[in-house]
């Protein structure tokens, strides 16, 4: 009891007083008897686990083990332990209160390593592990966290970050160890620290911590810049208001708003409350290992830790951690001299400080604490460089390289798969190609804390053949939005929506570039369609459709819905200013009323006018037929015009405009019937992606891309079957004869002879015999024949008729078996002298059997 | 055409002739019914055909002013003329006529497609001022020399040509030779001039082509130096001291002047004139620095105050838009709800609704317009101040330095008088004899002649200097009075305009209400 008492209050006091003044302190607290059993099974945990990591190391029997450096200690390893193990005990000695350093633990295989040799400087061929967010990010993913047991004590073992990676798996001190390696290889000034630190951090508990990734970027308050004051800016007109009355009001506001807003304090004061985690008995105890990583190199404006377990950066002043031990890079161990009572806050982490700090090599590069006396700063670099050759160089690691496959790079998280606890939130990430939908990430917000009702989820996918790329589910309002990365054939870019039915709510945002309408944007109410164009030649940018119910149709069995279209009321359409045309007679606005057969049109304004010219003009009933007269009344055509012009009061103008309008009625609404098919087309396909989702695999991946694996496959084999043939082909056709004579390396003239002879004779030999054995064959079969022939012949008058049909099938089958082989035997006595020929040509050919070559 | 101008009596171009070509091009079908019966006014006639009419001379076609294509062939007219007022022209064909002589087509500066097809033309000429030509028809003319077509060069915009059936054409290097000289040419008589011959006519005439661009390069050079020289002194004529930068005054004064010319020959009269000269200079310079200077300052404060003017006129006008547009909405309900509705008193009511709207927007537009009339007053008064503040110490600077340049002046008189009667004594002594040239002898006779002659010398200087100096404080002076009554009158203008629109508009809508409450009624 006494032990854990001083180790609650321990903080690393150096003079006696200070620490008896805190045991006064402290001694006040009273432990009640819940705290005592807490950690009373605490320590009987211990044991257990020390026999768990004695299993564990005795279960790995990894490759690397065999390796040398990681059974035995080179000299200069044992040199250093040597060293450790002195400073170890002075150490002790100096300081008995303190808790041990992490210096010497055991690896894999059961050797006592110093853990500054554990530390690998890798630079892994990944641009993304290049800089220290990313990196921290790839390892909190790859590994799987296992907490310290017993969490109050070093561990007793530390393994090589190359068994880490492999078992997917290790602690707070493994994870920082190949963190830091990673860091040191890509430049960092990097440093494993081992001291202490809150429950939820040693846990890896993020359940109160708010997800990163819900943390929206605030929009940047937009401010509108104020117009610089010019000279002859005129003044704004006078404003009769009282001034009292003004103030009154703005006072009777604030006060509003403040009340309000205590109110708001007071609310999140208490939910934050109820929030909290209950009181940790063991705080401050608990043994974690982190990232430091110093400014100085790589552009890193200041200090600032990293928790290897969730790959976040922290200030280092943050509460989370609440003392410091040891530091250790791969050239140094650093023992921290300073206080910890306020957590790391008072810390200063100028690693020369040689009173804040206690050094065990001084080999390392970290500069001396800066004197400013500049006579004194000679000497002593002069000093510290003859120092430097006589002092004792870190071993280099006994750790071998760590290598990362571009597969398990890919893949990440262990199986694939990671699932993150976020205070109301939860987030799962998947390897791409694990799910068969794409599906790479699921982020569920949740309303409670107990994360029961989901609000809204955010899913991410990969390699989508429909470009699909996310998914917001709102859960609340039932809505659903998805994003499209461009190169759909639709071009669509944004898809929101409630249900996928058509004529619903939705609104659809497309790539308006790859567009030939230049389509922007679609809304869509229940009986409302609006569409925003960008960049059209016409300067339409904006249509607005109101449709009216459907009439009652008899419905035709099984027709489709095209054969009773919603009736179009009311088209709005608006044209951006075309600078070519005055402004008089650039239509701004056209409204096609078009149950009341009427057509309003407004111009643009004019650059120094205030009122816009416009027109209305009821379409005649027989407008557009030919060979009637149209009525023209004042009334067909109502105007307003700013210029008042001759031109437009014209009834031919008047006509003109009216024939014209009618046609871009006419296309306005074909455009609105393509715009529906279009929806129905969209949502069509957008199910059936739905229905059955497939993944892109770029022509680069080896890996997945079956039609280039095939492709590869099938080279390869041709390779393969290539050179079979290539050795049948070289098989030689003089082998046996030569074979006969003993394969020598030069033929007699006679030899020659006897080789040309024999191989002829045994050409002759077998053209014979294939002769014969056709020949054979044919009269077997003749013989046969004559047989069945003669046995028809007798009893031909018995025979059924079945039995006749059958005679006849075989005698017509024999006829043509026999015709086969009297065509072969034909053929072969074609061929066969031709043979003969050409092989003893060959054979007079052949160099070997040629004169010049012939021993004589 | 020949023969029947043998037998058939001219034409003139008369009211019924045009009309009946009118009626028989314009809009046909239903269109064309309208179109007569409301009348077709000439001035909005884009295109006009006039062909097999006989006709003698071009005339009474003023009336269709925005006319872009005319149509003249196969008539009889031997002179182009009456074409002037047709600035509009895009197109015209004038082919089979007896026209002799390429005239009367300098105001149409926009045309691009001429045609003189089978004309009397011997000479190709007169069309400097149609730079946008680029269709150009000659054919069956009397176009005789190869070297009268290096005119055409100066079309940048032709593509098609077409000479056949001139006797040129009969030229064996007749294709060659425009090849090589029209490089833009993309078609001659109607066929593709293709890389070939191009290449071909550029070898042949490699050197006269050189000579031709050599020539026109420099001609082109000369005309950019001369319009740049003539640009930097349409700038200093705006800052009111063109001419100040160099020695132009100095040796003005000494133009007129004879006696101070031959002065200047006496012996030590040369130092002193170096002096003076580059004094004079100097300070001459100096007006000019101050007076761009000045000029720049001049312009960054009209800029200044133009902008702050658009700015307050735009706002505004925004504002009285946007009531607009609120009265144009709430319009369109009300008429809805007025069609829509059958009660007589809730129309009663909504109609004196909206007509105490319309009184409002009135009120409010008018507002608005006083108040920028107020606010543009005031900046314009500014801008007055300013102005005549800024004119007044150019003005004051400017004297200063004019004042310097007459101090040097009654110098220099003082110190040639003293000479001269030194070397009247001298001369009088017979010392001179040699030295001095007749001219100079002739006036120091006696002491009175040479102090005429050096305090006319004098006079004309001074008189140079008041004069210049009165230049250029009047012209000053007239520039700022201009510059704030256009500025006024503007204003005064814009005012108007806008009120006027309010008016109209207001008077507009009540209008349409009366019309309808009519049509209501009925």
């Amino acid at each position: 009891m006494e032990y854990l008492e001083d180790n609650k209050t321990e903080t690393f006091e150096e003079e006696d007083k200070e620490r008896e003044e805190d045991q006064v302190l402290d001694s006040d607290e009273v432990l009640d008897s819940n705290e005592l059993n807490d950690m009373q099974e605490c320590l009987s945990q211990t044991d257990l686990s020390n026999i768990d990591n004695n299993r564990a190391i005795q279960q790995l029997s990894l490759g690397s083990m065999e390796f040398p450096s990681y059974t035995t200690n080179s000299e200069k390893e044992e040199m250093l332990l040597g060293l450790a193990d002195n400073f170890w005990h002075q150490y002790t000695h100096l300081y008995p209160d303190r808790k041990p350093l992490f210096m010497c633990p055991r690896n894999e295989c059961g050797v006592e390593k110093f853990v500054c040799t554990t530390l690998h400087p890798t630079l892994l061929p990944y641009s993304d592990l290049y800089d220290w967010d990313q990196s921290a990010k790839f390892v909190s993913e790859y590994l799987t966290m296992e907490p310290l047991n017993p969490p109050l004590e070093l561990p007793r073992s530390l393994f090589s970050s190359t068994s880490v990676l492999q078992k997917q798996s290790g602690n707070c001190f493994d994870f920082s160890v190949l963190l830091c390696s990673l860091l040191l290889g890509a430049g960092y000034d990097a440093y494993c620290v081992s001291g202490y630190a809150t429950r939820e951090m040693c846990l890896m508990d993020e359940k109160r911590n708010i997800c990163p990734l819900l943390n929206k970027v605030e929009e940047s308050s937009w401010e509108i810049p104020q117009k610089p004051l010019k000279k002859y800016t005129v003044k704004p007109p006078r404003q009769l208001i009282s001034k009292f009355a003004v103030q009154q009001e703005a006072k009777k506001q604030a006060k509003m708003e403040e009340a309000l807003r205590n109110e708001q304090e007071e609310e999140t004061r208490l939910k934050e409350d109820a929030e909290k985690p209950g009181p940790d008995n063991l705080h401050g105890l608990r043994v974690h290992c982190w990232v430091l990583v110093l400014s100085g190199k790589r552009e890193v404006p200041e200090n600032f830790f990293i928790d290897a377990l969730t790959g976040k950066s922290y200030a280092t002043i943050s509460e989370p951690f609440l003392g410091v031990e040891s530091v250790w890079n791969h050239e140094d161990y650093w023992v921290n001299m300073q206080d910890c009572r306020n957590g790391c806050k008072d810390m200063k982490f100028d690693l020369g400080d040689p009173v804040c700090w206690e050094y065990l090599l001084q080999g390392g590069s970290k500069p001396l604490l800066l004197i400013p006396d500049e006579e004194d700063e000679e000497e002593l670099n002069g000093e510290t460089i003859q120092e430097n050759k006589t002092i004792f160089q870190m071993p280099p690691s006994w750790v071998l390289p760590i290598v990362i496959r571009p597969k398990e790079f890919e893949t990440r998280c262990p199986q694939g798969r990671k699932i993150l606890q976020y205070k109301k939130a939860k987030h799962e990430k998947w390897a791409p190609y694990l799910k068969r939908d794409g599906h790479v990430s699921r982020l569920t917000g949740y309303l409670d804390t107990e994360c029961t009702q989901e609000v809204k989820i955010q899913d991410c996918f990969q390699n989508r053949k429909d470009k699909l790329d996310l998914r917001e589910q709102n859960k609340i309002e039932q809505v659903t939005t998805e994003y499209f990365i461009p190169g759909r054939a639709d071009s669509l870019k944004v898809h929101e929506y409630r249900s996928l039915a058509p004529e619903t709510e939705r609104s659809m945002m497309f790539y308006s570039e790859a567009r030939l309408d230049g389509l922007q944007r679609r809304d869509e109410k229940p009986v409302e369609m609006t569409e925003i164009y960008q960049g059209r030649a016409d300067f339409l940018y904006y249509r607005h459709i109101v449709f009216g119910k459907r009439p009652k149709k008899v419905a035709i069995a099984g027709g489709p819905t095209e054969a009773n279209p919603r009736p179009i009321l009311k088209i709005t359409e608006r044209f951006n200013r075309n600078k070519e045309k005055p402004a008089n007679e650039d239509v701004a606005e056209r409204t096609f009323l078009l149950t009341e057969d009427r057509i309003q049109l407004r111009c643009h304004r004019k650059d120094d006018h205030i009122t816009t010219s416009y027109w209305e003009f009821l379409k005649p009933a027989n407008l557009g037929e030919k060979d009637t007269p149209i009525v023209l009344t004042p009334e067909t055509c109502i105007s307003y015009q700013v210029e008042p012009s001759e031109k437009f009061s014209k009834q031919l103008y008047v006509y003109e405009t009216l024939v014209t309008l009618q046609q871009a009625e006419q296309n306005s609404k074909d455009n609105v019937r393509k715009s529906e098919t279009e929806v129905r087309e969209i949502l069509a396909t957008r199910a059936q992606e739905e229905a059955d989702p497939q993944l892109t695999i770029s022509i680069y991946d080896t890996e997945r891309n079956e039609k280039s694996k095939e492709k590869r496959e099938a080279m390869e084999r041709a390779i393969q079957e290539e050179r079979q043939r290539r050795a049948v082909q070289e098989l030689d056709y003089l082998a046996p004869f030569l074979a006969q004579l003993g394969d020598p390396e030069k033929l007699t003239l006679w030899q020659a002879q006897k080789v040309k002879e024999d191989c002829l004779s045994d050409m002759k030999q077998r053209l014979i015999e294939k002769a014969n054995l056709i020949q054979a064959r044919f009269e077997k079969e003749t013989q046969e024949l004559q047989k069945k022939q003669q046995w028809y012949h007798q009893n031909q008058m018995s025979m059924s008729k079945e039995d006749e049909e059958a005679y006849l099938d075989y005698c017509s089958e024999a006829m043509f078996r026999i015709h086969i082989l009297e065509t072969r035997l034909n053929r072969h006595k074609d061929l066969a002298p031709q043979k003969y020929l050409a092989l003893e040509d060959r054979l007079n050919k052949d160099p070997r059997l040629r004169e010049p070559f012939l021993t004589s | 055409m020949s023969s029947l101008y043998d037998t058939m009596e001219p034409n003139v171009i008369d009211d019924d002739m045009l009309r009946n070509a009118v009626e028989e091009q314009g809009p046909k079908e239903e269109a064309g019914r309208i179109a007569k019966l409301e009348g077709i006014d000439f001035k909005h006639v884009s295109s006009l055909r006039l062909d097999f009419k006989n006709i003698l001379k071009i005339d009474n076609l003023w009336q269709f002013h925005s006319l872009t294509k005319l149509q003249l062939d196969n008539n009889i007219i031997e002179k182009i003329s009456g074409l002037d007022t047709l600035v509009h022209l895009v197109w015209l064909d004038l082919s089979f006529n007896n026209i002799e002589v390429i005239e009367g087509l300098k105001a149409l500066t926009k045309l691009e497609d001429l045609s003189l097809y089978n004309n009397r033309i011997s000479v190709v000429e007169n069309m400097d001022t149609l730079s946008n030509l680029q269709v150009l028809s000659l054919g069956n003319n009397n176009l005789t020399s190869l070297e009268n077509l290096i005119y055409l060069r100066k079309f940048k915009q032709l593509r098609t040509l077409s000479l056949a059936g001139n006797p040129l054409s009969e030229d064996d290097q007749y294709k060659l030779f425009i090849a090589a000289h029209l490089p833009n040419l993309a078609y001659l008589d109607f066929r593709l001039l293709n890389e070939n011959i191009r290449e071909m006519a550029t070898m042949k005439y490699q050197y006269s082509i050189d000579d031709i661009t050599h020539n026109e390069n420099q001609e082109k050079r000369k005309q950019e130096e001369e319009e740049q020289k003539q640009r930097e002194l349409d700038l200093h004529k705006a800052a009111y001291v063109e001419n100040l930068n160099g020695p132009f005054l100095f040796e003005s004064m000494y133009a007129d002047d004879a006696d101070g010319t031959k002065l200047s020959g006496l012996p030590g009269v040369a130092e002193l004139m170096d002096s003076y000269r580059s004094k004079c200079i100097e300070i001459c310079q100096n007006i000019f620095e101050y007076g761009m200077k000045q000029h720049e300052k001049r312009e960054a404060e009209a800029f200044e105050f133009n902008e702050c003017m658009q700015e307050a006129i735009r706002e505004n006008q925004e504002q009285g838009a946007k009531k607009i547009q609120e009265l144009t909405e709430k319009n369109s309900e009300i008429l809805n709800e007025l069609s829509q509705s059958g009660n007589q008193d809730f129309l009663d009511l909504k109609i004196s609704q909206y007509i105490d709207d319309i009184n409002k927007l009135l009120d409010s537009l008018m507002t608005l317009e006083l108040q920028l009339v107020d606010q543009t007053e005031e900046i314009i008064k500014e801008y007055e101040r300013n102005v005549s503040d800024m004119v007044s110490a150019f003005l004051e600077t400017v004297q200063g330095l004019m004042a310097q340049v007459r101090d040097l002046e009654n110098h220099h008189h003082e110190k040639l008088l003293e000479i001269s009667i030194n070397l009247l004594e001298k001369v009088l002594k017979g010392e001179m004899d040699d030295e001095i040239t007749d001219d100079i002898r002739m006036i120091f006779v006696d002491k009175d002649t040479v102090i005429n002659a050096v305090s006319a010398s004098h006079d004309i200087h001074l008189l140079k200097i008041d004069n210049r100096e009165d230049e250029l404080v009047t012209k000053m002076n007239t520039w700022a009075n201009n510059l704030i009554q256009k500025v006024q009158k503007d204003e005064i203008q814009r005012n108007r305009n806008r009120i006027l629109e309010i008016t109209t508009y207001i008077d507009h809508l009540r209008d349409e209400l009366d019309n309808l409450e009519l049509h209501e009624q009925m």
